[in-house]
């Protein structure tokens, strides 16, 4: 293995990482300087510095007794080798599912001559060093508090288990990456469609895996679970960092060592079966779906009979199969089923709302507002990423007489079809947990839907004014300012959808005037179809420019 | 006598990408049924004209009628009768061949059977069969290449512009593109394509256009062009290299050797 081509390659990977978007503002800055990664590390880290401190002040300003200060401690500082763990894999595989296909066959790796070997220690190498602030912060927080409480030992087990854990992430992602490549040669051996289902259930059950960690739940449950000195978390690898703290902070010098070990013999493994997997199963081309022999040519659909027109039915079924076949996009698929369930996790396992909701004024439907917030949001991100996913395709459509009404029609079409599924979920939990009633339901489906419009509509007006159109390793699909403002224009236009729930409250607890849930519903449906309309025209003007001037 | 009727007229185009000037005042008639090259060395402006003459970019200045249509005020209506392979063209890599052709004739409004017939005739033409049930994603570039040919001339286009069409095609497949193109411009459809293949551009063109830094440089047939270079019996490649002033190459080819 040679050290210089290996760091050397490590570098060119977390460029490309970075490099994204020609239009990202940190081309000009953190990309063509990859130390100053270190640079915001080192100020993440003085900032660490500066919550651990105040962290300690106010333990200490409430009164907490030492007891109570360390089971904070080992809960924090048992908790972190856990959090990097999850979070250096979901990351690493997020950046996999993200690839696009096409770039990953055109990589220079296929036929430079770097080895196995090289390549998986440089891509771990590169997943660390990209998200390396991250474990900077986390050290820094613990500094002062290991310092402060007088576990300055523990503290320094700690960041040798940080730097351990978020390469065990990292690594992690090397192996699944070469099983990924060996699978998909496997399931499409079966037949394609196998493929894409499996593809998409493995997206929704990732992220799902990233919520679940990153609710903080589960971190507390391991905690808790390694605190009380279950004997079973001895036998969990991932664990182990996490033991080698929790060990010393009990003043078991020896046992904290062994699990130290353990973790780097672990992290070895890793690395072995990374190495091995890679020489195995890696596969440079990218995969194809075979269908049938011969390809399915479309009859006239009965959609036609009720005045769907054969171009956008085509866009239609385009858009469909883009969503379920291409990696990249995959993953924006499950977004709006995903996002309205876990937003209402919250409110669905609250142990209040049951029983306020009994009380006449508040309707069990008011519980499912957050839902239809992760609808909204959802729905918001799709439609932006909606036009930049043409991608260097653009020419297909430019190139063929379609009015940009037509493609701005099929955009919002698509993207309110794929969030109605999550808002029929989001549905179902609120029936299934709230017993709501037959109208009850039929409101929040109305209410969702114009929301669903209305953030559609958006999302596409600011995907086409904003889009991203690169198509690089990691495609973005729309600018950086672009997702920022949609994000920011998506809130305001559910603030204005809920503005007459707002109001026709007020009324009732300020003026005793009489509440009527589904006329602030239909009142805020209302205003939502105003901005799906006017975002719709934006759109249209918009797509007009991308079609007479093809991006160069 | 009357001149043939212009199918594609071009006057004072000029396209700027920021400070960099891709077309410079060119001017350009293609008439009826012609087959046309563009020639000329890498960024002289090919691809740029191509893209203009179909309203995929908007020109800083000039204009472009084809077939009378204002391509500036009417670009859906030229489309409709254009058919257009872009210089390695990106498909829709997730649809299969019959799904991305399928995809275009329901765009270009082709009825179930004619689409059938087509799709089917012109898979079987260009050696696709067994293929077409594939995601393109495995594709070889000759491939891609064919899908994009059958995909421009799927709706019997009247203008037919292409851009390195023969690019990456196996010869059995280049001679049919080539026979095709022969053939198309029998039934009156009027062809420009742009080429670096010299021997091609000679074999199936009537007239060549020599571009140069975003300007006509030269124009007319490879016999016109030979004599205005005064090499009335050498190879085109030869009057190409003397027209566009491409000195030293030995020196270069020794360069690269060393």
């Amino acid at each position: 293995m040679r050290i210089r081509v290996l760091l050397e390659f490590a570098k060119i990977l977390m460029l490309s990482r970075l490099r994204s978007t020609r239009q990202s503002f940190l081309s000009n800055s953190i990309t063509n300087r990859p130390i100053l990664i270190a640079l915001i590390g080192s100020i993440m880290f003085a900032a660490g510095v500066g919550f651990g401190t105040a962290t300690v002040s106010f333990l200490r300003g409430a009164g907490a007794s030492p007891a109570d200060i360390g089971q904070i401690v080992e809960t924090i500082f048992g908790g972190i080798p856990i959090f990097l763990i999850g979070f250096f894999f979901t990351m690493g595989l997020l950046w996999e599912l993200n690839a696009s296909s096409e770039s990953e066959s055109a990589d220079s790796i296929n036929w430079l001559p770097i080895s196995p070997s090289e390549y998986v220690f440089a891509s771990t190498l590169s997943t660390s060093y990209t998200y390396s602030p991250l474990v900077l912060v986390t050290v820094g927080y613990s500094l002062p508090i290991g310092i402060l409480t007088g576990n300055t030992s523990a503290f320094l087990v700690l960041v040798v288990a940080s730097v351990v854990a978020a390469f065990i992430g990292s690594v992690t992602v090397e192996i699944l990456r070469s099983l990924l490549a060996r699978a998909s040669t496997s399931f499409n051996k079966v037949g394609g469609r196998s493929m894409i289902i499996l593809r998409i259930l493995g997206v929704i059950l990732i992220l799902l895996f990233t919520q679940t960690l990153f609710s903080g739940f589960l971190i507390i449950r391991i905690i808790n679970s390694v605190s009380s000195a279950n004997a079973t978390t001895v036998l969990v690898p991932l664990l182990w960092p996490t033991l080698s703290i929790t060990s010393i902070l009990r003043s078991n010098l020896l046992s904290s060592a062994y699990f130290l070990l353990l973790s780097l013999g672990f992290l070895a493994v890793l690395a072995f079966a990374a190495l091995a997997f890679r020489s195995k199963f890696w596969v440079a081309t990218p995969q194809s779906f075979h269908f049938s022999n011969t390809g399915t040519i479309s009859r006239v659909s009965r959609l036609r009979r009720i005045g769907v027109s054969a171009i956008s039915l085509a866009l239609v079924r385009r858009e469909i199969r883009s969503a379920t076949r291409r990696k990249e996009v995959v993953r924006l698929m499950a977004i709006p089923i995903i996002l309205p369930v876990m937003i209402s996790f919250p409110a669905i396992f609250s142990p209040a709302p049951t029983t306020s909701a009994a009380s006449g004024l508040i309707s069990p439907l008011f519980l499912a507002v957050p839902l239809l917030f992760g609808v909204g949001l959802g729905t918001l991100f799709l439609g932006m990423t909606s036009i930049g996913q043409e991608g260097k395709r653009l020419w297909n459509l430019s190139s063929l007489p379609i009015e940009a009404g037509t493609v701005v029609t099929s955009k919002v079409l698509f993207t309110s079809l794929i969030s109605t599924i999550g808002l029929v979920l989001g549905l179902g939990l609120t029936v299934f947990f709230f017993q709501v009633s037959v109208m009850d339901a039929l409101t929040f489906i109305a209410v969702g839907i114009t929301l669903v419009l209305a953030e559609a509509s958006l999302g596409v007006a600011i995907g086409s004014r904003y889009p991203d159109f690169s198509d690089g390793p990691r495609p973005r699909f729309v600018t950086i300012i672009g997702s920022i403002i949609g994000a920011f224009l998506g809130v305001i236009v559910m603030l204005l959808m809920s503005l007459p729930l707002v109001f026709l409250l007020l009324g009732r607890i300020f003026l005793l005037l009489p509440f009527s849930l589904q006329l602030s519903f239909f009142l805020g449906g209302m205003v939502g179809l105003i901005f799906a309309r006017i975002s719709y025209s934006l759109s249209i003007r918009s797509v007009n420019g991308i079609l007479r001037e093809l991006p160069n | 006598m009357d001149s043939p009727s212009p199918a594609i007229e071009a006057e004072h185009l000029s396209k700027f990408y920021g400070q960099v000037l891709g077309l410079n005042d060119l001017s350009l008639t293609v008439t009826k049924g012609e087959v046309r090259g563009l020639l000329g060395q890498n960024g002289s402006g090919k691809s740029t004209l191509l893209k203009s003459l179909l309203g995929l970019i908007h020109p800083s200045s000039g204009w472009v009628r084809v077939l009378g249509v204002d391509v500036q005020k009417a670009p859906m209506e030229v489309r409709r009768f254009v058919g257009y392979v872009p210089e390695s063209p990106r498909l829709y890599e997730f649809l299969t061949a019959t799904e991305y052709l399928d995809f275009i004739a329901d765009v270009r409004g082709l009825g179930y059977e004619e689409k059938k017939e087509r799709i089917t005739r012109l898979i079987e033409s260009l050696d696709l069969e067994g293929k077409q049930g594939e995601t393109i994603t495995g594709y070889s570039q000759g491939m891609k290449q064919k899908v994009a040919i059958m995909g421009a001339i799927l709706h019997h286009p009247k203008i037919l512009l292409m851009d390195e069409p023969l690019n990456g095609l196996d010869p059995k497949s280049a001679r049919v593109v080539k026979e095709l193109i022969h053939s198309l411009a029998r039934d009156g459809v009027t062809t420009v394509f742009s080429t670096h293949v010299l021997e091609i551009a000679e074999a199936i063109c009537d007239r060549l256009t020599i571009l140069q830094n975003g300007r006509v440089l030269a124009e007319g047939t490879a016999q016109e062009l030979r004599e205005k270079a005064g090499l009335s019996n050498s190879g085109l490649e030869d009057v190409f290299l003397k027209l566009t002033g491409t000195k030293g190459v030995e020196d270069i080819v020794e360069a690269l050797r060393r």
